[in-house]
């Protein structure tokens, strides 16, 4: 029975080639809708990790890097820099503008940083800048074409674009840089805030460590002497940025994925039903010669099966091209493909839909007449 | 010869319809991504549509409030309360930023109320009171299903423990749930005495809005302001242009999955009904002329396809937030117009594999069992 199934599909192999890029192309859906997923939380635990810090101070209460507001005492910096097994605090400061361009308005995610914490793949341009410089994701700059040395206007500010940097979005956002110098001007010039005192100007504290401190102890001993703060490990800042994504996007992206695996089930039920459909008097033969509904039915599953196994490295090959593509062309987001769970479970998940797609034309061929072998079809 | 096609197709209605299903599905995927982006999108301005003042007034160079932040001097609403044709200025303070709801962190604005503010508030209330005193604060009522927060529970919105007075309506959206608190409240947290975010500027019977915008504009300085109709679409459409190109993006996916399936059917059709082909090759019939019966059958497939997915979607958009209720669906007439556009473009594409085929038909093959 496998042998005839096997058979089957080398027998008419442009058929068993154009199956196999249909079933391929569900999965490959499937993948790039789960690593758009994946790929929002990769973009948030990359921004967290290209701050490069070994402890993330933040204002109490506050444990988030993105999409939160955090304020910390300016002399909160000299307080960490205090405690032995703290090497450095460099000073980060958050903050979302909007950016009008060619009639088009885009959130930014703005990183204000002096020592440390700023861009860290610049692509073309400098990463460091004085004054009215800005260095700018490259979505962003392919969005409103705009190119190093140019000027882009943020709330009637002036900024002048020094650099584009790559690997700097999340959360829909891109993000742009400018250092302590830029921000004052920025806030006095465009009266971002009338009153400094009411904008944070000291948002998070990066923290590297001296080499044989421990993060855990050095963490314990800034939050009990500055009690308006709370640390985080690198890892922990950025499970907590994950964890604020999931709670946006979880539930709508898993109704995308079933959609799609209710679509994958329908495709592959519709490919089978016109696999049996094709070999109706086929089946009605061996049905005549003897063979029980249930060898038919495994014959059929078997099939499902083997193009299951063929569509496999077309739909990640699929995958795998619309990921680099929408990479490539739209880089504010990040389709990551290639996770070891996410692969898993929709390999596994694929493997199940192909055999209950397989499953679907059994009802046809349950009612199969083995009559059927002696008349034409 | 288009006759010829329906009727080759009717002759197999189970496959037929199994190839409508499986094209419909491609399709439902397209609408499905954009009504939940869109759904999204409604949800982001609908704080601002209902409280509908006549003018939005706000920082100058801001022209927004979703992922926007916006700071203007008290004094600013104490002036343009005095201009000809303004009847009331409700200030609010407004931020953005993580909420934490029974140890989870979400996404959301918060909106700082005066006491006594008579607009600006929820606008249904299914539990508790719409007006935050002091350490209070109203909250979606859908976190009551998401999180089993409700009246009496703590939220934390940085390190201000606030409770829970109030569950309200129409607010709840994935990217901003909208919380309301004491604008004294906000203002502790965010420093910002002194300060507000937005005005709501409520005007007199007969005042023409579009003249009171410039008079804003003209007697008080750094500030912009906007008729409300001007600020909901200013915020819908920037929430459409974040996700316009992932939008793209998943339409020309499901399309090219749309093509895949009808080549599909196409090939199997043309594969089953190649004796046939040949005897009309054999008669005379131009390959041409089977290219078109290709093509008709790849049409018929692709319109009813695109048919059934339109009344899908439909059927999902009513159904789903049943069962999700935190997901908010909107399906436009335009993105069904849009994707109908290209049925053409799919027909075609999806033919070429089984023109191919009939190409290499033989009319020899009509002597062949």
């Amino acid at each position: 029975m496998y042998t005839l199934a096997l058979r089957q599909l080398v027998l008419d192999w442009p058929r068993t080639i154009l199956v196999a890029i249909a079933l391929g192309a569900i999965f490959g859906v499937i993948l790039v809708l789960k690593g758009f997923e994946q790929g929002q939380y990769h973009q948030l635990a990359r921004t967290v990790e290209n701050r490069q810090a070994d402890l993330i101070v933040a204002q109490s209460g506050v444990s988030n890097l993105i999409a939160a507001r955090s304020s910390l005492p300016q002399l909160m910096r000299a307080t960490v820099e205090s405690i032995p097994g703290v090497r450095v605090a460099h000073p980060l400061t958050t903050m979302p503008v909007i950016y009008e361009g060619h009639g088009i308005k885009t959130p930014i995610y703005m990183f204000v940083y002096d020592s440390g914490g700023g861009p860290r793949h610049v692509m073309q341009g400098i990463s460091r800048q004085r004054g009215r410089g800005i260095v700018i994701d490259v979505s962003l700059a392919e969005k409103h074409d705009i190119g190093v040395g140019d000027s882009m206007s943020i709330a009637d500010f002036g900024f002048e674009v020094t650099g584009i940097s790559e690997r700097s979005s999340a959360l829909f956002m891109p993000f742009a840089f400018i250092n302590y110098d830029g921000m004052i001007d920025f806030m006095l010039e465009s009266e971002i805030a009338p009153d400094l005192s009411a904008f944070p100007l000291l948002s998070y504290l990066l923290v590297e460590l001296e080499p044989d401190a421990a993060p855990a102890a050095i963490a314990d001993a800034i939050e009990s002497q500055a009690t308006e703060v709370d640390v985080y490990t690198a890892a922990e800042m950025a499970q907590n940025d994950i964890a604020l994504a999931r709670s946006m996007l979880g539930d709508v992206m898993g109704l995308l994925v079933l959609v799609s695996y209710v679509t994958g089930i329908l495709v592959v039920g519709l490919i089978m039903f016109a696999e049996v459909n094709t070999r109706l008097r086929g089946f009605g033969v061996l049905k005549a010669v003897g063979f029980s509904e249930n060898r038919l039915v495994l014959s059929v599953v078997t099939q499902a099966f083997a193009y299951y196994l063929l569509s496999v490295p077309i739909g990640l090959s699929i995958a795998l091209g619309m990921a680099a593509l929408i990479n490539s062309i739209a880089p504010l987001y990040y389709v990551k493909v290639m996770t070891a769970g996410g692969l898993l479970t929709t390999l596994l998940a694929g493997g199940v839909v192909a055999i209950f797609g397989g499953v679907l034309p059994i009802v046809r061929l349950r009612r199969l007449d083995p009559n059927i072998a002696f008349s034409r079809v | 010869m288009f006759g010829w096609a329906i009727k080759s197709l009717l002759n197999q209605r189970a496959s037929f319809a199994a190839s409508v299903v499986g094209v419909a599905s491609a399709f439902v995927l397209v609408l499905f991504f954009d009504a939940v982006w869109r759904g999204e999108s409604v949800q982001i301005v609908s704080y601002i549509e209902h409280s509908n003042p006549d003018i939005w007034v706000m920082q100058s160079g801001v022209s927004n409030m979703h992922m926007a932040s916006s700071y203007i001097w008290d004094w600013k609403a104490d002036r343009i309360a005095e201009i000809e044709g303004v009847k009331r200025v409700t200030p609010i303070l407004y931020l953005n930023t993580a909420i934490e709801l029974g140890g989870v962190d979400y996404f959301g604005y918060v909106v700082g109320l005066p006491e006594g503010a008579a607009r600006a508030g929820p606008w249904a209330i299914s539990a508790g009171h719409a007006m935050p005193g002091a350490g209070e604060v109203v909250i979606p009522a859908r976190f009551l299903d998401i999180a089993g927060i409700g009246i009496g529970d703590q939220v934390s919105i940085a390190d201000s423990q606030l409770s829970v007075v109030g569950l309200s309506e129409g607010t709840y959206s994935i990217a901003n749930p909208v919380f309301f608190m004491r604008y004294s409240d906000l203002s502790d947290i965010l420093s910002a005495a002194g300060t507000y975010s937005y005005l709501l500027v409520d005007l007199q019977p007969d005042a023409d809005p579009g003249q009171v915008v410039s008079r804003i504009e003209d007697e008080v300085e750094k500030v912009n302001a906007m008729t409300h109709e001007a600020f909901v679409a200013s915020d819908f459409r920037m929430a459409m242009h974040m996700g316009v190109q992932i939008l793209v993006v998943m339409t020309a996916i499901g399309m090219a999955l749309a093509v895949v399936i009808v080549s599909f059917t196409a090939y199997t059709q043309v594969t089953r009904r190649q004796r046939e082909l040949a005897i009309a090759k054999a008669l005379g019939f131009r390959s041409r002329m089977i290219y078109l019966f290709v093509v008709y059958q790849s049409l018929v497939v692709t319109l009813l396809g695109y048919f059934m997915a339109i009344g899908c979607t439909y059927a999902l958009v009513g159904w789903v937030p049943h069962w999700v209720p935190n997901v908010t669906l909107v399906m436009s007439s335009s993105s069904a117009v849009q994707l109908g556009a290209s049925i053409l473009t799919v027909a075609i594409l999806s033919s070429l594999p089984a023109a191919l085929r009939v190409a290499r038909l033989d009319p020899v093959q009509v002597f062949n069992d």
